[in-house]
């Protein structure tokens, strides 16, 4: 018994003593189980909380990858396309050799500085750019240099495929691809920009934009107006053209230009001039001379105060003080109407002024947006120069358009509301339908109103100062005003000095489309031809709508019945 | 069974041992295709966005133009005047029957050997 229980004693403690060691044993495993995961779990938490810093000179990668909506004229043509273009960049710190990396590099891309390029390749940075929007050609030849720590980022490049024809309506962008001009920059301000921060225009096809811009028309106003500037040796001439029904701006053109694929070019100087190449149809303002009557005539006609057959007396000068406001073509006799808008005579506007009265006159204004710049797509405007209160001679002045300064682009506006029935479009550069339109209109003058002004401006290329345009766009039933002003050179009107303007309506007979075309300085062409804007603008309108009015849908119809409509033979 | 129970054990950790790096490498494999079709989708956008800009550039009126100028004189183009345009309703209605009145007389002049036309030619 004793046996037995001593060794059952014994068992017991080897059974206990056994238990106890497998025990601590176990404890001992679970513990350092215990410590591996906590050191698994410790590093999985590290590298949750590690933040990889893959941005580019503090620019996240996307954003300078970021692409923008192509833009295309109103038939779907291409004016901007993004091309995916590769830049280098290196990793200092990845890199084992410096000077093999800069002498390897330099048999590729000699024009790198060779003292600029190994500071940029020392030092323990992770980014550096070597050098932005290569060729897919040069790409490959780096990569056969096989050096370490040297790598491609695929950026988009902006491409006007183009070039300068549309440069002030297309802008440009920096080599960020952001837009700094034209539109561009104000897809940007609108939603392009918002688009790219919420980061869903990055690295993905965007929905292009529709222009209103006709590419073929903008490429016949460039084509004319850069034969203007040589014709008639002219400073610069510029041009728009705008759908009246919509007030889609079909074309528009400044020259100088520049080369938006290069935006620096529009600082480049002009004959020797600095600043020369803005855009003159929006951001340049100026006295626009006799086509200004037209908005005098048809304010004092809507006002009910002035009809057609009314008659005024020009026989003498209209004196102010000691000023006296003469005709240029002076008839000096009494004139109708229609006879005061074919001669352009200033007598005769400033008393159908004053028939209408100065307040009215400058409400007339208010009415037609000439005191503030237009609102429009582009960023480059400039304020138009129209006094807040008319004295009765800067009335007077202003009836033939001199002492007020407005953008030609204020005056297609205008010039297409008085054609469109009276309705004015406010302008815009983006495409858009009819009904969209139909809402937008505003009612300047009445139909009335708008038939009486047409059948001036189609007058006036009849019997007038438009003729010469019209023996080019014969058929098209084109036409419009005359202005002549004198340049204002340091402070007061310079002889000789012209600023020439045409604006125009085709086809008169059911309208859709106005030009404003802006010569400056245009000299003679050959003796034989004169200096007024009819030799020149007027010439250069006519054979832009001879070019495009075809392709346009406009056929020409040479029947004597549709001018016979359009201007009776009353007041002929 | 307790030897059975750690044999079958050891063999599930052994087939899960091998599943799982089958699986990883399977991944990695893909992952690494992926990568493979990416970059190469990359490389044709790059390519086509190339293209679509040379496309656009060839249809410019810009481009047109010079290329229109430099055949000017042997294809003998000059741009359509107003009179070359014509419209379907400026054609003459057909006339609703022949005329034949007109017509015998014709034929009675040729029969006397004065043709109409020969004298409009000489008369020129």
């Amino acid at each position: 018994m004793a046996l037995i229980s001593e060794t059952s004693i014994l068992l017991d403690g080897g059974r206990v003593s056994r238990g106890n060691l497998t025990r601590a044993r176990i404890r001992w495993v679970i513990a350092a189980l215990v410590l591996v995961f906590l050191v698994v779990a410790g590093r999985l938490v590290e590298f949750g909380l590690t933040v990889r810093d893959s941005t580019i000179d503090g620019v996240a990668r996307d954003v300078i990858t970021a692409t923008r909506p192509a833009l295309l004229d109103r038939n779907g043509l291409e004016m901007a396309v993004d091309i995916r273009v590769p830049s280098l960049f290196a990793a200092p710190r990845d890199i084992v050799d410096v000077e093999e990396a800069v002498t390897k590099l330099r048999t590729v891309l000699p024009d790198l500085n060779e003292e600029w390029l190994r500071n940029k390749l020392t030092g323990d940075k992770g980014f550096v750019w070597i050098k932005r929007e290569l060729t897919p050609a040069i790409q490959e030849r780096i990569f056969q240099l096989g050096i370490p720590g040297l790598d491609f980022v695929t950026e988009s490049k902006r491409f006007y495929p183009s070039g300068r024809e549309a440069a002030h309506v297309l802008g440009g962008v920096n080599i960020d691809n952001q837009g700094t001009m034209g539109i561009e920059k104000h897809m940007d301000d609108e939603e392009v920009a918002l688009l790219q921060e919420l980061g869903i225009a990055r690295d993905q096809a965007l929905t292009p934009v529709s222009l209103s811009l006709d590419l073929r028309v903008q490429h016949a106003m460039h084509e004319q107006l850069t034969d203007a500037l040589t014709r008639y040796q002219a400073i610069a001439a510029s041009g728009v053209m705008v759908d009246v029904r919509t007030g889609e701006v079909v074309a528009l053109v400044s020259l100088p230009d520049y080369d938006p694929n290069d935006p620096g070019s529009i600082n480049a100087e002009y004959r020797g001039l600095k600043n020369q190449r803005f855009n003159r149809i929006t951001s340049g303002i100026y006295e626009l001379g006799s086509t200004m009557k037209t908005v005098t005539i048809a304010g004092a006609l809507d006002s009910g105060k002035v009809r057609m057959s009314d008659s005024f007396d020009a026989r003498f000068g209209v004196r102010f003080g000691r000023f006296t406001i003469d005709d240029f073509h002076g008839k000096h006799r009494i004139l109708s109407v229609p006879e005061i808008y074919k001669y352009s005579s200033n007598i005769g506007t400033i008393k159908i002024m004053q028939a209408m009265g100065k307040d009215e006159f400058r409400a007339f204004m208010t009415r037609l947006g000439f005191d503030k710049p237009i609102p429009f797509e582009l960023p480059e405007m400039r304020t138009p120069k129209v006094p807040e209160k008319f004295s009765e001679i800067v009335a007077a002045t202003a009836s033939f358009g001199h002492g007020i300064s407005i953008s030609p682009l204020h005056m297609a506006q205008a010039y297409a509301g008085f054609v469109n029935d009276g309705v004015m479009m406010p302008v815009t550069l983006m495409k858009r339908s009819p009904e969209e339109a139909a809402q937008l209109g505003t009612r300047i003058i009445s139909s009335q109103t708008s038939r009486e002004i047409r059948s001036l401006m189609r007058l006036n290329a009849l019997a007038g100062s438009g003729s010469r345009m019209n023996m080019y766009a014969n058929g098209y039933r084109a036409g419009g005003k005359t202005g002549t002003a004198e340049k204002v050179v340091k402070g007061r009107y310079a002889v000789g000095t012209n600023l020439n303007v045409f604006a125009s309506g085709f086809p008169l007979d059911d309208p859709q489309y106005v030009m404003v075309i802006v010569i400056d300085e245009p000299k003679r062409e050959n003796p034989q031809s004169g200096t007024t804007a009819g030799w020149n603008a007027g010439e250069v309108t006519g054979r832009i709508i001879q070019r495009v009015a075809p392709m346009l849908g406009i056929s020409p119809d040479f029947s004597q019945i549709l001018d016979d409509k359009l201007v009776p033979p009353a007041i002929r | 069974m307790i030897k059975t129970l750690n044999a079958i054990m050891v063999c599930t950790s052994l087939m899960g041992l091998v599943g799982v790096y089958a699986l990883k490498y399977s991944v990695e494999d893909i992952a690494g295709e992926k990568a493979a079709i990416e970059r190469k989708i990359n490389r044709q956008k790059g390519e086509l966005s190339l293209l679509l800009a040379d496309w656009s550039y060839l249809n410019q009126p810009a481009h047109v133009a010079p290329i229109v100028a430099r055949h000017k004189e042997t294809l003998n183009l000059v741009p359509t005047k107003q009179e070359q345009f014509g419209s379907i309703t400026a054609l003459p209605m057909r006339p609703a029957a022949p005329d034949t009145a007109a017509l015998d007389q014709l034929l009675n002049s040729l029969d006397a050997g004065i043709d109409p036309i020969e004298q409009l030619i000489e008369a020129n």
